[in-house]
């Protein structure tokens, strides 16, 4: 090898920093993002089962049930149920990779205020999510199912699937901060990622559960998370009067929507303060 | 200032104003008890490389998570260019950069993307970054490799392009914790020419921790002895040799060492600076020549399987100040 003769000749100000978070976020999550899109798999994997559901099984479960083709449409926004958290959780599975194998610690090192860590990983998983669900939506629609969307029922579908991913990112991070190993964090993925779907109105109504689960689903961020984007795709209250059990709509979507944004201001918190606690000693 | 002690140690004076790192009464208590820093105490002045040297569990790593922020003392400051770490923490990692023990890397970018992405989050700018990228990558030789992922580099290759990541941004401190664990000898001795090349540029502070002697005094212009949480002993290489004199005597004798040493003691044969390690005794001859003292513990009667004189180096130091606690303990 070379020895080190050479001077360095270009020498940078000796400065504390000041750089905006928004600036900071930007940089860790295109570092995220390349390391994601080197690895197509975390892109593809989650899409599969959501897909299966949305297209296959939803017309099979219309035509072995003989229920009306709206069924298909009900699955296919319920199957976005499934894909934000199946999505955010496999994205916690790089916070783990990072720790284990990457360059986090070069990232604790580094001049930035850490929180922004996770911000910049939030950021990600909220532009794949989105990516999936466009995709989900696309093939939905090549598949001729049908949706109601006028442009406040898209704000409101908006909104929900923003804020339940923001949610569900905070404890994918939390989940991931916490556990030693990938394979714990793995084992641990189904009961938080699929078990809640089945009980939040997916594939049926969570008045057709029995009268305990029902009152337990109307608990579920995830319930009122549906709830809120099949008003918003397809103009479709019910699932809202499922949980409150009124006729104003507006106000049964802003109630839902405040339960699900509350959800993920907390999720958030928490996935920080882990994250902090981890971090550092 | 006491180079070689058995108490603990601190080298704070006056020069120690301009010191670049600045460490006083450091304590770390982890949450499950354990004291893994018990208060310590040194300086180092700008371009000085200073190596912490100690077995594992002394305290060393512990020692840099705090200077580097990622652990938060129990008791006692730090600073690194006047920047405190616990309450000027990003500050404090602006002016510094670390070389980790095990490869801390995006191994599925290219080493460009590495040291770019270093870069960007130490604020060089574009213009700087393209710079220095050419320059270290130059002087570390890796520039053939740069585009390649990390993926497919050598061990050495890696650490060479962490060291080039940590210079990218032109620290003021820069931290190497065991930079040559695991590695090769060619490769370690490779390594050890890049560090003694910055240590030649003396543009830099270089913080080492490392179990292996020689590259301690091949590369550190001071070195603290850490064992148990504290420094034991402070100074250049010279200073901590020149504590057993010009020229000691090693003796393996056959049967109890301590015993043995004990009763040359006694008989005024070895002084308080003579040690035990296993089944050999060394002496420091101080002003006594080779062949009295060899005389001394013939006449005594003592049984021995080897004898010899030579001078004395930092392993001997290191073996007295804890092999000497070890087996006080």
């Amino acid at each position: 090898m070379s020895a080190l003769t050479s001077e360095l000749t270009v020498p940078i100000p000796r400065r504390p920093l000041r750089r905006s978070s928004v600036s900071v976020a930007a940089i860790l999550a295109g570092r995220r993002f390349a390391l994601t899109a080197r690895t197509p798999r975390e892109l593809l994997v989650p899409l599969l089962t959501p897909v299966l559901f949305a297209l296959v099984i939803a017309p099979a479960l219309k035509k072995a049930l003989h229920t009306s083709a709206s069924y298909e449409s009900y699955v296919a926004v319920g199957t976005i149920g499934l894909l934000i958290p199946l999505n955010t959780m496999f994205s916690g599975i790089s916070v783990l990779v990072d720790r284990e194998s990457g360059a986090r610690r070069e990232l604790l090192a580094a001049p930035i205020f850490r929180p922004l860590l996770v911000v910049g990983n939030l950021l990600v998983a909220m532009a794949t999510t989105a990516l999936q669900v466009g995709v989900l939506l696309g093939f939905a629609v090549l598949r001729r199912i049908h949706f109601h969307v006028g442009g406040s029922g898209l704000l409101w579908f908006l909104a929900a699937a923003l804020l339940f991913t923001v949610a569900m990112y905070g404890i994918a991070e939390t989940l991931a901060a916490r556990v030693p190993r990938s394979e714990e964090y793995i084992a641990r993925l189904p009961a938080i990622a699929i078990v809640p779907w089945f009980l939040a109105g997916s594939l049926f109504p969570i008045t057709s559960l029995p009268l305990v689960l029902a009152w337990f689903a109307r608990f579920l961020p995830l319930t009122h998370a549906l709830a809120l984007m099949r008003w918003g795709l397809l103009h479709d209250s019910s699932g809202l009067q499922n949980i409150w059990r009124t006729t104003n709509t507006t106000a049964m979507a802003s109630m839902s929507l405040a339960v699900v944004a509350v959800f993920a201001v907390l999720m958030t918190t928490v996935s920080i303060r882990v994250f902090a606690r981890s971090a550092v000693q | 200032m006491t180079a070689v002690t058995t108490e603990p140690v601190t080298n704070h004076n006056d020069a120690t104003r301009e010191a670049v790192i600045d460490v006083r009464g450091l304590v770390k208590t982890y949450a499950d008890g354990v004291e893994a820093v018990k208060g310590i105490d040194f300086a180092v002045q700008p371009g000085e490389v200073f190596g912490l040297l100690g077995p594992n569990g002394a305290g060393k790593s512990t020692t840099i998570g705090m200077l580097t922020t990622t652990l938060v003392p129990t008791e006692g400051t730090a600073s690194l260019a006047g920047f405190d770490v616990t309450t000027d923490a990003v500050a404090a990692r602006s002016v510094s950069s670390v070389v980790f023990q095990d490869p801390v890397v995006d191994r599925s970018f290219t080493g460009r993307r590495n040291l770019e992405l270093h870069a960007r989050l130490w604020s060089v700018t574009p213009e700087q970054t393209k710079i220095r990228i050419e320059e270290t990558a130059d002087a570390f030789g890796i520039a053939d490799i740069l585009d390649r992922a990390v993926a497919s580099y050598s061990g050495g290759q890696r650490r060479r392009l962490e060291i080039a990541r940590a210079l990218i941004s032109d620290p003021q401190v820069l931290f190497l914790d065991e930079p040559t664990v695991g590695l090769d000898p060619r490769i370690r001795h490779e390594l050890l020419d890049v560090i003694s090349g910055l240590r030649a540029r003396g543009q830099v502070t270089i913080l080492l921790t490392t179990h292996y002697l020689d590259e301690a005094e091949r590369l550190c212009d001071r070195i603290a002895v850490m064992h148990s949480g504290r420094i034991v002993a402070l100074g250049t290489p010279t200073e901590l040799r020149s504590e057993l004199g010009d020229e000691i005597l090693e003796l393996r004798v056959d049967g109890n060492a301590e015993a043995t040493l004990d009763v040359l003691q006694a008989r005024g044969v070895a002084d308080d600076g003579a040690f035990a390690v296993g089944s050999t005794l060394v002496i420091p001859l101080r002003s006594r020549s080779a062949a009295e003292a060899i005389a001394a513990v013939h006449e005594i009667g003592i049984g021995t399987l080897a004898v010899g004189a030579r001078q004395p180096m930092l392993d001997d130091v290191y073996l007295r100040l804890t092999g000497d606690r070890l087996g006080g303990n």
